[in-house]
């Protein structure tokens, strides 16, 4: 497994780590039931201290991605897609009904927020 | 603690190679063998002493694990054990050499000597170092010649006969008093080296 | 998580210099690095540690056990990097294990010589001949070769050449793999740490300062930089030391998002280096004093 780290870069390092990791396991690269390098192994080969890359692991396990079994080590998750993309749907729907809040605030109707909506929409493409 | 005094043997091991020949060598030479053995126990016990002085080498032997009781306490038994090896081979030196068997009342006497010496050298030197022990034999020194000169001209003779007396006492109840008050005055000796070097800072 | 050095309340006192109140804890199977200036206590409190030094009040534990009922059974599982020469000069390396061999019931001859060769040290030389690098080296496998489960280093690094340094970190590295043993040591040369350590105990004046996780001390802690118009005597309160100059102001701070919350985007905020974070709390107390 690939990783890069960068010491210069202003993202801590255990934050490299997991976005990294992460990536590879939403893009399947990595595959569920895989195991990962020791903590102690990875932090030896990337010639760093333990406590980062348990640091990133311990936010991999929390956020799901992986898990560790005490003298086996970690191992990827299984990814369940439909629940991470009702999780987006909510964060969405977070957004939205805090833009339609702002928009009520200054009373805007429905029609004016769609057309902004759908301004912003066609200009990201 | 063994491994320790194991220690001091085999760091004086060319010492005592060097040593021991040249005490054959007084002994042929017909030298009061009480005298030399004296100073050569002393000379190779301090030597054992000296060895460990440094700051350096107390962090070593304090790092290790040993009880600073226990590292005062090998002191005490190494100079005991060298002085034993001295003894011998005057013993058997004069034996093999002169054919005759050393007085027990020598052994005693040269024995006795080193133990009080020891006793006084070593918590000196655990408080402040042994290099000071030369002052302070400087000092002793002018201190006698200034008593010998000026109020006892003849303390010399006096000391010689009292050894003599000593040597030629018969009643076994003084010799008995003396080795008591010997081993007593070593004894406590050790008691406080070892309070002083548990209070020690390096 | 269980402490394998635990000082509490400790004070000590010398001519001229104090610890005061001082407690810290070193986590088992972790690196801890241990900095702070020259004559600040670093040693005193190594020595404290090592039972070299007796606290005036407080206490010392080692692996949940003291030094007054435990010294020999303390001192059995540590192993103890001096940055000066602790050996006898006129020996060997080989009397030199001869002589310390027998006080450890774990010595590993296996170890030794493993150690020996990886070191390339010479068996057969008089320590007095050694460099400082080989010194250190020395006394480095003399520490590692009864299976200490602490290892304790005082500037292990210092005198070292930058290869040696590196090669120094990746065996230390290995040493930490299986999680039971705990190093801890003092050093001057803060880069090192980067690689190594897992927890950083800062010590000032005879005062700790912190231990942090690495990572919370770029979080934490930040360099800030800006204009002088941006200091009055309410925001110079906000940071730990400040540098005034014609051209702006450096500072140090501790609480990175209350600046960033206080300034936004009218400071420059950097990731500070532990000497950053040495200096500017030097200087902090000398300012407020």
């Amino acid at each position: 497994m690939q990783i890069i780290i960068s010491n210069s870069s202003k993202e801590p390092i255990y934050g490299q780590i997991y976005a990294q990791i992460k990536k590879r396991i939403l893009t399947g690269e990595l595959q569920e039931g895989q195991s990962l390098p020791s903590m102690r192994q990875l932090a030896k080969d990337l010639e760093i201290s333990v406590i980062t890359t348990k640091r990133a692991y311990e936010e991999l396990e929390k956020n799901g991605f992986i898990y560790s079994i005490v003298g086996k080590g970690s191992f990827v998750a299984e990814q369940n897609l439909e629940m991470m993309k009702e999780r987006k749907m909510k964060a969405i729907e977070e957004t939205l009904s805090m833009a339609i809040q702002n928009g009520k605030e200054m009373g805007l109707s429905l029609t004016e927020l769609k057309e902004m909506l759908t301004l912003l929409y066609t200009e990201g493409e | 603690m063994f491994n320790l005094i194991r220690k001091d043997i085999v760091l004086q091991k060319s010492t005592l190679l060097i040593l021991l020949p040249a005490l054959l060598v007084y002994l042929l030479l017909n030298t009061s063998s009480i005298w030399v053995g004296i100073v050569f126990s002393v000379v190779i016990i301090m030597n054992a002493f000296a060895n460990d002085e440094k700051t350096s080498i107390h962090m070593l032997l304090n790092s290790l694990p040993y009880t600073r009781k226990e590292i005062v306490s090998s002191k005490y038994i190494g100079a005991f054990i060298f002085m034993s090896i001295v003894v011998c081979i005057i013993f058997i030196g004069n034996l093999l050499i002169h054919q005759e068997i050393t007085a027990w009342k020598d052994i005693l006497f040269m024995v006795s000597l080193v133990m009080v010496a020891i006793s006084l050298f070593f918590p000196f030197s655990y408080k402040f170092k042994s290099q000071y022990m030369f002052i302070a034999s400087v000092v002793f020194f002018a201190i006698y010649l200034v008593v010998v000169n000026f109020f006892i001209p003849n303390l010399n003779d006096i000391m010689r006969e009292f050894v003599q007396v000593l040597l030629t006492v018969q009643t076994a109840q003084l010799y008995l008093f003396i080795a008591l008050a010997v081993l007593t005055l070593y004894a406590c000796s050790w008691l406080l080296s070892i309070r002083i070097y548990e209070r020690k800072v390096f | 998580m269980e402490n394998v050095i635990e000082l509490q309340h400790v004070h000590k006192s010398f001519d001229g210099f104090q610890l005061k109140d001082f407690s810290m804890t070193v986590k088992k199977g972790f690196v801890t690095g241990f900095i702070g200036g020259n004559g600040v206590g670093k040693s005193t409190t190594i020595k404290l540690i090592m039972n070299l030094l007796q606290p005036d009040s407080g206490t010392v534990s080692l692996f949940g056990l003291n030094y007054k009922d435990h010294e020999k059974e303390i001192k059995q599982r540590i192993g103890f990097v001096f940055d000066e020469n602790i050996f006898y000069e006129n020996v060997t390396l080989v009397e030199m294990k001869r002589i310390i061999k027998p006080s450890y019931c774990n010595w590993d001859d296996n170890l030794f010589n493993y150690y020996v060769q990886t070191f390339e040290l010479p068996l057969t030389k008089k320590i007095k001949t050694f460099s400082k690098g080989m010194m250190m080296k020395a006394s480095l496998t003399i520490a590692l070769s009864h299976h200490a489960e602490l290892i304790i280093m005082d500037e292990p690094t210092s005198g070292l050449d930058p290869i040696f340094r590196r090669e120094l970190l990746d065996i230390l590295h290995d040493l930490m793999q299986d999680g039971e043993k705990t190093i801890f040591f003092s050093t001057h040369i803060t880069t090192d740490l980067e690689r190594i350590a897992d927890y950083i105990t800062f010590i000032h004046n005879g005062e700790h300062i912190f231990t942090k996780e690495f990572y919370r001390i770029e979080e934490d802690y930040a360099v800030v930089k800006g204009g002088m118009e941006l200091l009055d005597a309410d925001t110079e309160r906000e940071f730990i030391a400040i540098r005034k100059s014609a051209h702006g102001f450096v500072a140090l701070t501790d609480q990175k998002a209350r600046i960033e919350a206080i300034f936004g985007d009218m400071v420059l905020m950097e990731k500070p280096t532990l000497e950053d974070i040495m200096f500017h709390t030097k200087k902090g107390a000398e300012q407020y004093v």
